[in-house]
């Protein structure tokens, strides 16, 4: 290892040591770099991009943020954000009360109403919110100016997560005469009106964004004065700014900038865990008829002697460095709270070998490419071109599958044409990557039966187990959810929809002068408002 | 010479019609999802999908939307951004600028250093000032601009702290920041940009120049100018420089596009927020109102650069002024 001096998994322990800082007034600048233009920082509505996430992050709380263990099952596992307490009625019911010292920054009283109308918002045709999250909850409705009662449409240990962290408040005082479609055009996405520990500065489009500190934040002073996030889409754009002292913190470090940075002197690593996933995704169907099963990735054992001739550590340490896990369903590191063992992620070539002949795969006319009843083991393998990280892996998967006697043809497409074919089904095998939710029911949008059968929907390799889906569906109602959680990924792995080719760690380099550094599981960022400038270290650009 | 502006002016205009109607239906006509900038990869039940490709126009015949195009260009709309929900105008006004003040300043210097190292070599041919001129300006066009940048950055940025590695402004910099504050600080930003795409391209003015100047040398109207005892600087400035600038015209004219265009990859390297990089995002997100928005610019400078072109030729050349 590198001489890095790493902070490792600060996460944990600085949620666990969470003060309530801050007495004294704001101080500091901190800039960030974001790989994509925040042009619409608000819940729901912008578009779906980091650089929105991140800064929406700052300007707008929710109702319970995630706890010390990022877990996501249980009445207790969330702590108080715009909501100071919450109260089962009964199996189904939930009451929440907003602490009433919650506001908007235009001063305005956060009230129940606010989530009402977000919720009600939220279902209109054409604001594009994936509603298949809030399948849980039945009815939103107001029951006093700051309480509110959620139903539910059957018992889960996840029902508070889902209203509490998914249910974002809207200012209904400033959107409810607008028509729910023209709020993404609207002034209030270009200039919004949080109720987080930042407010709203300046936007410089395509450049920069400022957020100011809020004095009066209910939670307590935040530490730092401003952020900055400045649109910078290129890592090595990001790398450079790092290097030369115009940037504070920067995440996703690329593996290859380690050392380059380490040496630079003024940053630590922190590492926090991750919640993205790299997948190689098999079509159960035919491409672009989910009528009919794949000729060849139907088979359950076909798959498995896909993916046990593929050296997943390798690809995976080649791709995101160290502290990357590859385990063996969709299961980012984010999940760390669900336990149980991490596959190593070596390939095992001879048990692949034993398993193509099981079924049926042998090379006839020794072309040197397996064969079964005439048919070539062929495939096809999508993905966008403009991600250099896909690229590689998909070559490493061409040369490791060629010495199994797999051909694989290799579709590198633009990326918009990559979505459109991954949308339609119209692949054998796709590289994916995605970013998950704190939960893993999330998994439903991507891996159920249902999902399957809808059009639209994440499930766009068609894969359906019902078994799959009953353990899912099963486990936030058990007493240990996280063991329902780890036998339905199990169940996942054992019938190989996909291969996991990583779970990266998110590595993030951050100057040495800030303190009270916390960085969170699956919204990294939401802790800024508690970092601090250290007294004697400050630039000029924190005073 | 009026007659010919005013044909030059009706075909430059005919030109920008169909080239527009051209971009439009190709734009429109582009594989890839075109909710993919406001949806990204979210899953979309086709109820919401119907109403966004409703309310956004998507999907209609290709003769109605390019109608609606020009009709709605002619008051000044060039649409609204997916990704933004912005204007299209508002935002190309913002980032011409610059792109126009990167663009303009390499041509600049290009035009005006190389064209005087171009004359100057091709006067001083043997000398080893010249020969290590032509060496080092061909290894610059032979390296990939990309590389230049990087390299720049490395030295210049993160090594030496002496010049920002990218952006066009500091973030930090005070609303009220005094003019020479903000003119030092934007002359700071530049500096790395400027300097790869100059090293990057100036190669081709010089050499062009050069031949120009060297083919020049020898008509036989420098022979008379010669013979006639006219001074040597009259002799290389006035009847030597002057005829060899038709090619280097006809090179300004192709690469007034590049004020906007050229610098994708420069605006890569350095976060540089112009037309060029707004460009490649519009087209990797598909906003497609923004892709056809900076293509107008284009198409624009396209026909700009020529007639600019045309013009100077006519200056400097007798025999294409009286065709006219």
């Amino acid at each position: 290892m590198n001489p890095v001096r790493t902070v490792h998994s600060a996460v944990v322990t600085a949620l666990l040591v969470v003060p309530n800082l801050v007495a004294q007034s704001p101080a500091g600048t901190l800039v960030m770099p974001i790989r994509q233009e925040a042009t619409a920082p608000i819940p729901y509505f912008g578009p779906s991009t980091t650089g929105n996430a991140d800064v929406t992050d700052q300007l707008f709380l929710r109702l319970a943020a995630l706890g010390p263990t990022a877990r996501t099952n249980g009445d207790n596992a969330m702590v108080p954000e715009l909501a100071s307490r919450w109260s089962r009625v009964n199996t189904t019911t939930v009451d929440f009360t907003l602490d009433p010292r919650a506001h908007w920054h235009d001063g305005t009283p956060v009230t129940a109403r606010d989530v009402v109308f977000a919720w009600n918002v939220i279902h209109t045709p054409g604001i594009g919110v994936d509603l298949g999250a809030f399948a849980l909850i039945k009815t939103v409705t107001v029951t006093g100016s700051g309480q509110l009662r959620v139903t539910y449409t059957e018992p889960s240990s996840e029902q508070v997560y889902v209203a509490g962290f998914l249910l974002q408040p809207l200012p209904a005082h400033l959107l409810e005469r607008m028509p729910a479609n023209a709020i993404a055009g609207s002034d209030f996405a270009r200039s919004p009106v949080g109720n987080g520990p930042f407010r709203f500065e300046r936007r410089v489009p395509g450049r920069s964004l400022e957020l100011r500190a809020d004095p009066t934040f209910f939670l307590g002073t935040p530490g730092l004065k401003r952020l900055v996030f400045l649109y910078v889409p290129s890592t090595d754009a990001q790398v450079n700014l790092l290097l030369a002292g115009q940037i504070d913190v920067m995440s996703d470090v690329p593996a290859t900038a380690l050392d380059r940075i380490a040496k630079q002197g003024s940053f630590h690593f922190v590492t926090a865990p991750g919640n993205p996933v790299t997948y190689i995704l098999f079509n159960a169907k035919v491409p672009g008829d989910p009528t009919r099963a794949h000729p060849i990735l139907s088979d359950s054992l076909t798959r498995r002697a896909l993916a046990l001739s593929v050296d997943r550590a390798a690809i995976a340490r080649q791709a995101f460095g160290p502290g990357v896990q590859t385990p063996l369903a969709p299961r980012s590191q984010a999940w760390f709270w669900l336990g149980g063992a991490m596959d190593p992620g070596n390939a095992d070539t001879s048990r692949a070998r034993a398993l193509f002949r099981s079924a049926g795969w042998q090379d006839h006319d020794g072309d040197g490419i397996l064969d079964r009843d005439g048919t070539p083991l062929e495939l096809g393998i999508i993905y966008p071109v403009q991600s250099s990280v896909f690229s590689a892996i998909a070559v490493q998967l061409q040369q490791t599958w060629r010495t199994m006697g797999v051909q694989l043809d290799l579709e590198p497409i633009d990326g918009p044409v990559w979505l459109e074919r991954r949308r339609a089904g119209r692949f054998d095998i796709d590289i994916a990557n995605a970013n998950q939710d704190p939960s893993p029911s999330s998994l439903a949008q991507s891996w159920s039966c249902a999902s399957a059968a809808q059009v639209g929907s994440s499930n766009v390799g068609h894969w359906c187990d019902p078994e799959f889906d009953r353990l899912r569906h099963l486990a936030p109602t058990l007493a240990d959810p996280a063991s329902g959680f780890r036998a339905a990924l199990a169940r996942m792995a054992a019938w190989q929809p996909a291969i996991v080719a990583a779970a990266p760690v998110n590595r993030i380099a951050v100057h040495q002068r800030f303190e009270h550094v916390i960085v969170r599981p699956s919204k990294a960022w939401t802790s800024l408002w508690q970092w601090h400038v250290k007294a004697d270290a400050m630039l000029p650009r924190d005073r | 010479m009026l007659r010919w502006v005013v044909r030059r002016l009706t075909s430059a205009g005919l030109v920008m019609v169909i080239g527009i109607a051209v971009l439009v239906a190709l734009v429109h006509s582009l594989p890839g999802d075109p909710l993919t900038a406001i949806v990204g990869d979210r899953a979309l039940d086709p109820a919401s999908r119907r109403v966004m490709e409703h309310d956004l126009g998507i999907g209609r015949p290709l003769p109605v939307v390019i109608t609606a195009y020009f009709q709605n260009a002619l008051h000044g709309d060039l649409g609204t951004s997916l990704a933004e929900r912005r204007p299209v105008t508002t935002i190309l006004a913002e980032r011409l600028g610059p792109t126009l003040l990167l663009g303009g300043l390499t041509l600049l210097v290009d035009f005006t250093l190389g064209l005087l190292l171009g004359v100057w070599s091709a006067l001083h041919p043997r000398s080893r000032l010249a020969r290590l001129l032509d060496t080092l300006t061909l290894a610059t066009y032979t390296v990939p601009g990309f590389v230049i940048g990087l390299v720049l950055i490395w030295w210049f940025a993160v090594h030496w702290h002496w010049f920002p590695p990218a952006g066009i402004a500091d973030p930090l910099l005070p609303i009220d920041a005094g003019i020479t504050t903000v003119a030092i600080d934007r002359l700071r930003h530049l500096a790395l940009p400027l300097a790869t795409m100059v090293l990057a391209t100036i190669a081709v003015p010089i050499r062009q120049q050069r031949s120009a100047v060297l083919a020049s040398m020898s008509r036989p109207w420098v022979t008379a100018a010669r013979a006639r005892g006219v001074s040597a600087r009259r002799t290389t400035w006035h009847h030597i420089w002057r005829p060899a600038l038709t090619p280097v015209i006809s090179l300004l004219g192709l690469w007034l596009p590049m004020l906007v265009s050229g610098a994708v990859f420069v605006e890569t390297v350095f976060a540089y927020p112009g037309i060029g990089a707004l460009l490649a995002n519009a087209t990797s997100q598909r906003d497609i109102p923004v892709v056809i928005g900076a293509g107008v610019v284009l198409v624009v400078m396209v026909q700009v650069g020529s007639l600019v072109a045309d013009i100077l030729y006519r200056i400097v050349d007798p025999i294409q002024r009286e065709m006219a």
